[in-house]
């Protein structure tokens, strides 16, 4: 049990109480009170132990925000192009839309496809450079979700559930692994566009303590809110302030010992003055020379800001943190409702060179195989079309893929069915992907619970299925 | 200005809705565990126990405490000194610090109920009710926007917070407290405050542009049964949604039997405030406005209805079919259920002036433009806005039926259930009994009153315990909204069976209870450490020392403003919006620059925008209003740290302080360290720490450049300190 560290005490103690073991209420109770003090009381962001084994130590999660159109990218369908025009075959089922487009014709993919690498993986000309990555990359093309609206979907995709509320699977990894870098956060959240739909709730911390929660950074050399002293305030000067607040925190504290708090509350001040230094640096990218940056399209106007966002976050992984989530086209850039030859040509564009360079230069600094990199959108788009030359959003059946930190490459992992409307073979749920990611990173979702109001949570609520595929 | 919605009439066909009526499950048995349960037993009022230590214990609440540690041979504490005492008291019941003055009174008083002055004084203070209703606001998981993508703001959702405020100033008896927000305008109709208090269960957040109704309505009804449950019964109702509750027993009809209290419900959120007679001068003053302006908004409806039109059609085919016919078919067809359907989607499909307007272009744009400015020639004419409220009320379409959902899916309804209580305290169907007159339909009103009676074994167990939680920073039962099996049993049964008891008997006044737990040796005891007591119970579970806890972020900055001598401390009103840090955006906007006033409100003002909390209070664990929240986490944090060091507005607050500090104590800086540490600890510095301060000044004045400055940094410091922001 000992090792059941999320195990929470109240739980512990209900198991006891209907174990009816002869010891004396009291000396039982003592005994959990001293655990429960312990658990209550200990550094939320200490490094723990995994349930087993890890393959990866970090994710870079790639979250093309808006719907990437899964029968467009990685996910050819013949059958598309010769229903093209044609209402959707009743065999096909009905489905709600969110702008109700379900009867309307089918649309064929114009893009041209072609196989890569020993995997012969299908890749279209949307994302040459990602293209030459494919031995390294895992597709699953039978991932499904419950939404419709983007902001359940994106919510969900983060947090398991359509409904804000419930903490996203990097709070969930910080709980569970503790932090390796305590002067950086240990999740962290870039965006390249317009805010995220739903904002922080989809790296919020929800019920667990809010220490586990992502850290969005800012653009600029300040990444993080108020972590610059105010102005006219030197290194020296802050420097000074702190230890006339550690003197003032030491003589109050004396005789305090037991409560552990006020120690931690000196402490995240020296971690903050800390940050102060470290943060700047990680996201100093003056450091990286013109061809590692170049690698990153950084030097091309379409590529500049995703690739920048890349670089920052193989500095990021190289750093200890945990857990790095990239927008890319934040605030529903990849929605193409309409034209969806302007939209995702240029989102495509701008996401397919710095992908590419990013999976290069892990690989090259030997970062790769224990940094898991995560691809994908909150759902994928209909095989029918919107406004005749767009796609609606579909959450019964889309791609995702998988690379590094364990993952076997070359390889396609279940299929949707012949117009890419819903996963057919190997259907793959968002937990069944949280899930898989918590293996990934040595932790067994089943076993990583927090209980709240009376429930045992986890991060895949109740359900959950490897997806042992996508390393074996 | 809402334009009247062009429902075009189609012959409907009856939404087939293939509901399958089973029979319901004959009534589980439950086990003796769970018959025997501790929370589910009405409460008797224990007897008194006898104590070795009389002296200690002045009160009953003393003497059940008392029994506990005597059994374990624990002694408790001596009482706290009398600066940690009034400050303590101040924290806990206004959220804010005493200033100096009050102190020394205090301290010179040495009458035997100088103490009990204290208290009486502080439940008098508007400021209490501002810092307890706090405390509800986070159960009743208020916000002031919609939540989801849009985050939408809630104009009146305010009126609702301010309610709570006044409801604990005037101390409310907390069954009229529940009875209203349950079913405010059901029971007190003709009462504005119970009208605000609806708002209660219209907290919920929603996604004002889902396009699946169906599933929206029974999300919306999830969180109302859910919060319902837990607030006010201290159950996990939500473990039923799918399944009978795995320990406690709450059946999957249960859930279901609570919910159907609401089926009926529909939001209103132009609740009328407003007395009859300002509402018949506000339709008369209108009238003539609308008299005097009827061809210019003629003819600017006539220049909008085609967009209007086309943007309902557009907007009703993104509907599933079922939906559209809702909205199109002839009223008299619809079907209690597509009544419901028909409330939720009708927003969707209707649309402000405002809205409608901007899809002009060109010359109509122009045209609109021109007219508008005629209409506004007219502004003098209009009447001052009523005041209203957004709440819940009673639809006048009869209540559709409640089924439970298999796997607490919308679309797979089994059995049908009634209105009802949990099986296991009462089996049978409420008794509803609907106004005569139509006006009610008697559900949620038969659950409040089932809930306001004496004899519910949970309703003041729940409460008392929830003040307890909040005195001492922590619940007698640890768990607040969980006396299920799951949560923690209450450490010391009989004093909280005592306590509900008392709150009964004291006509459920919290202010009546508040003061008799402070009057109490236990509560007056001081936070200190004793070895011995220590290895007997770590946890302190027994309470032989007041509990030291950190105060949540809104008294931290309350206290901040308090001491540095910015506070605002005007009162109610629509939500203020303090300037975010540079570089956070939100969506939905914050307007910061409305009312530059109001970002030195107290904390409770500040509007709450469910995905953008303000950053100091996020930081310091406010609850994220998606869900009722008992307890907050305590979490230490470095972008705490960060915010309290490095944000302009703390340090503007520093500043503030060193001001106020150097205006009341001159030159000296012995003195202006002595005042400092009286306004934001009560107390005179020692010797050693006078000594630490004065070698600090000096230090700093040579790396910050001057002394003034190395001032503010010592009073920027003092309220980033542990002492400042712990009640202890």
């Amino acid at each position: 049990m000992s090792t059941d560290r999320g195990f929470p005490a109240s739980t512990r103690r209900a198991f006891f109480d209907r174990l009816g073991t002869g010891l004396s209420g009291i000396a039982l109770a003592s005994l959990l009170a001293e655990d429960g003090v312990a658990a209550e009381k200990r550094d939320p962001l200490a490094p723990r132990p995994p349930h087993h084994a890890p393959k990866a130590k970090s994710v870079i999660w790639l979250f093309m925000e808006g719907g990437p159109s899964h029968i467009d990218l990685f996910d050819p369908k013949p059958r598309l192009n010769e229903l093209h025009g044609q209402p959707m075959p009743a065999s096909f089922g009905k489905v709600i839309t969110a702008m109700g487009t379900a009867n309307n014709a089918i649309m064929g993919s114009p893009r041209t496809w072609k196989q890569y690498g020993q995997g012969g993986l299908w890749v279209s000309d949307w994302y040459p450079h990602i293209a030459g990555h494919m031995d390294d990359i895992a597709v699953l093309r039978s991932a499904w979700a419950n939404g419709l609206n983007h902001v359940g979907s994106v919510c969900q995709m983060n947090t398991g559930d359509i409904l804000a509320g419930r903490p996203s699977l990097g709070a969930w990894l910080t709980y569970g692994l503790g932090s390796a870098n305590r002067d950086l956060p240990t999740f962290v959240v870039l965006t390249d566009d317009k805010e995220v739909f739903g904002g922080s709730k989809n790296w919020s911390a929800g019920f667990l303590p809010a220490s586990y929660q992502g850290e969005q950074f800012r653009t600029g050399n300040s990444p993080i809110l108020h972590l610059k002293s105010p102005e006219g305030v030197t290194a020296e000067r802050q420097r000074g302030k702190l230890d006339f607040l550690k003197e003032l925190n030491e003589r109050w504290s004396a005789g305090k010992q037991e409560d552990s708090d006020l120690d931690a509350r000196v402490a995240s001040y020296e971690l903050a003055y800390k940050m102060q230094a470290a943060a700047p640096d990680a996201v100093d990218l003056t450091r990286e020379s013109d061809a590692t940056r170049s690698l990153y399209g950084m030097d091309e106007e379409a590529t500049a800001v995703f690739g920048r966002n890349c670089l920052l976050a193989r500095r990021l992984v190289e750093r200890g943190v945990r857990f790095v989530e990239l927008y890319c086209g934040s605030g529903s850039g990849w929605d193409a409702h309409s034209n969806i030859e302007a939209n995702h040509g240029k989102w495509c564009r701008a996401s397919d060179k710095p992908i590419a360079g990013l999976l290069t230069d892990l690989k090259a600094r030997g970062l790769l195989h224990d940094t898991l990199v995560v691809w994908g959108g909150e759902f994928g788009r209909t095989p029918f079309n919107e406004k005749g030359n767009g796609r609606d959003h579909n959450p019964w059946g889309f791609s995702m893929w998988f690379a590094g930190g364990g993952v076997k490459g070359g390889q396609a992992i279940g299929s949707t069915d012949e117009i890419g409307l819903r996963a057919a073979d190997r259907p793959a749920h968002v937990h069944d992907i949280h899930a898989s990611i918590m293996h990934l990173m040595g932790l067994d979702h089943l076993k990583l619970t927090y209980l709240h109001n009376g429930r045992a949570e986890r991060a895949t609520m109740t359900g959950g299925e490897l997806v042992k595929e996508i390393w074996s | 200005m809402r334009l009247n919605c062009v429902v075009p009439w189609s012959a409907g066909i009856l939404l087939s809705t293939c509901l399958l009526v089973w029979a319901e499950d004959a009534s589980k048995p439950f086990t003796q565990a769970q018959k025997g349960w501790w929370a589910f037993q009405k409460p008797a009022r224990p007897a008194v126990p006898a104590v070795k230590n009389t002296a200690w214990a002045r009160t009953p609440v003393d003497a059940f405490l008392l029994a506990k540690l005597e059994e374990r041979g624990i002694r408790p504490n001596p009482p706290a000194d009398k600066v940690t005492l009034i400050r303590r008291a101040y924290l806990v019941l206004t959220g804010m610090p005493p200033e100096p003055d009050r102190v020394q009174a205090f301290l010179a008083d040495e009458s035997p109920r100088a103490f009990e002055k204290v208290v009486d004084e502080l439940l008098a203070s508007p400021h209490y009710g501002e810092r307890w209703a706090r405390h509800w606001l986070d159960l009743a998981r208020y916000a002031d926007s919609e939540g989801f993508k849009a985050d939408e703001t809630r104009p009146n959702a305010w009126r609702y917070r301010d309610y709570v405020i006044r409801a604990f100033n005037s101390d409310k008896p907390y069954t009229r407290f529940i009875e209203e927000q349950i079913a405010g305008g059901e029971l007190f109709p003709d009462d504005p405050e119970a009208l605000a208090a609806s708002g209660f269960n219209r907290n919920f957040p929603d996604e004002s542009n889902q396009a699946n109704i169906m599933l929206r309505r029974q999300e919306l009804l999830n969180d109302i049964t859910d919060t319902t449950g837990a607030v006010f019964m201290g159950l996990t109702y939500g473990c039923a949604r799918c399944h009978d509750h795995k320990y406690d027993p709450i059946l999957h009809a249960d859930y279901y039997r609570l919910q159907a209290f609401f089926a009926n419900v529909k939001i209103d959120d132009g609740l009328q405030l407003e007395s009859p007679e300002r509402r018949a001068a506000f339709r008369e003053q209108e009238q003539r406005w609308l008299n005097e302006t009827a061809s210019v908004r003629g003819e600017i409806a006539a220049l909008l209805e085609p967009r209007q039109k086309a943007r309902y059609k557009e907007r009703l085919e993104r509907f599933p079919e079922e939906i559209q016919q809702v909205l199109t078919m002839k009223p008299e067809l619809r079907s209690p259920y597509q009544w419901q359907m028909y409330y939720k989607s009708l927003p969707q499909v209707t649309f402000t002036e405002a809205e409608v307007a901007a899809l002009l272009k060109g010359v109509e744009k122009t045209r609109y433009k021109d007219l508008r400015g005629e209409l506004a020639r007219f502004d003098g004419l209009k009447p001052e806005p009523l005041a209203v409220a957004q709440g819940l009320v009673d639809a006048p379409s009869p209540a559709p039926a409640t089924h439970i959902l298999n796997g607490g899916a919308y679309n797979a309804p089994k059995a049908m259930v009634q209105p009802g209580f949990l099986t296991i305290l009462d089996p049978e169907p409420a008794v509803i009994a609907p106004a005569p007159d139509g006006s009610s339909a008697g559900r949620r009103a038969a659950l409040a009153r089932w809930l306001a009676r004496p004899d519910n074994p949970l309703t003041a167990r729940v409460m008392a315990n929830r003040i307890w939680h909040y005195q001492f920073g922590r619940g007698i039962a640890a768990t607040p909204s969980d006396f299920g099996m799951m949560g923690e049993r209450p450490v010391n049964k009989e004093l909280l069976d005592y306590l509900a008891v008392r709150f009964v008997e004291l006509g459920w006044s919290v202010k009546k209870l508040n003061r008799e737990i402070m009057l109490s040796s236990a509560w007056q005891q001081s936070a200190a450490w004793r070895p011995e007591a220590g290895e007997a119970d770590p946890g302190n579970r027994l309470t032989w020392r007041y509990p030291r806890h950190r105060l949540e972020g809104e008294a931290i900055r309350d206290s901040m403003l308090s001491v540095s001598g910015a506070l605002n401390a005007g009162m109610y009103g629509p939500g203020v919006f303090p300037a975010l840090p540079p570089g956070l955006e939100t969506r939905g906007g914050w307007k910061e620059n409305e009312d530059p006033a109001g970002a030195n409100r107290r904390s409770i003002y500040i509007f709450v925008r469910r995905n953008t909390r303000y950053p100091m209070l996020q930081a310091f664990d406010m609850p994220d209003t998606h869900e009722t929240c008992a307890r907050r986490n305590v979490t230490v944090s470095s972008t705490q740290a960060l915010e309290m060091l490095n944000s302009e507005v703390v340090m503007g607050w520093a500043r503030q302080l060193a001001g106020r500090v150097r205006n009341d104590a001159g030159l000296d800086a012995r003195g202006q360290v002595e005042r400092a540490w009286r306004l934001v600890y009560q107390r005179p510095p020692e010797e050693a720490e006078t000594a630490g301060a004065l070698a600090f000044l000096e230090r700093q004045t040579a790396a910050a450049g001057s002394f003034d400055a190395a001032f503010t940094d010592f009073c920027h410091m003092l309220i980033n300190s542990n002492e400042f922001v712990y009640v202890n």
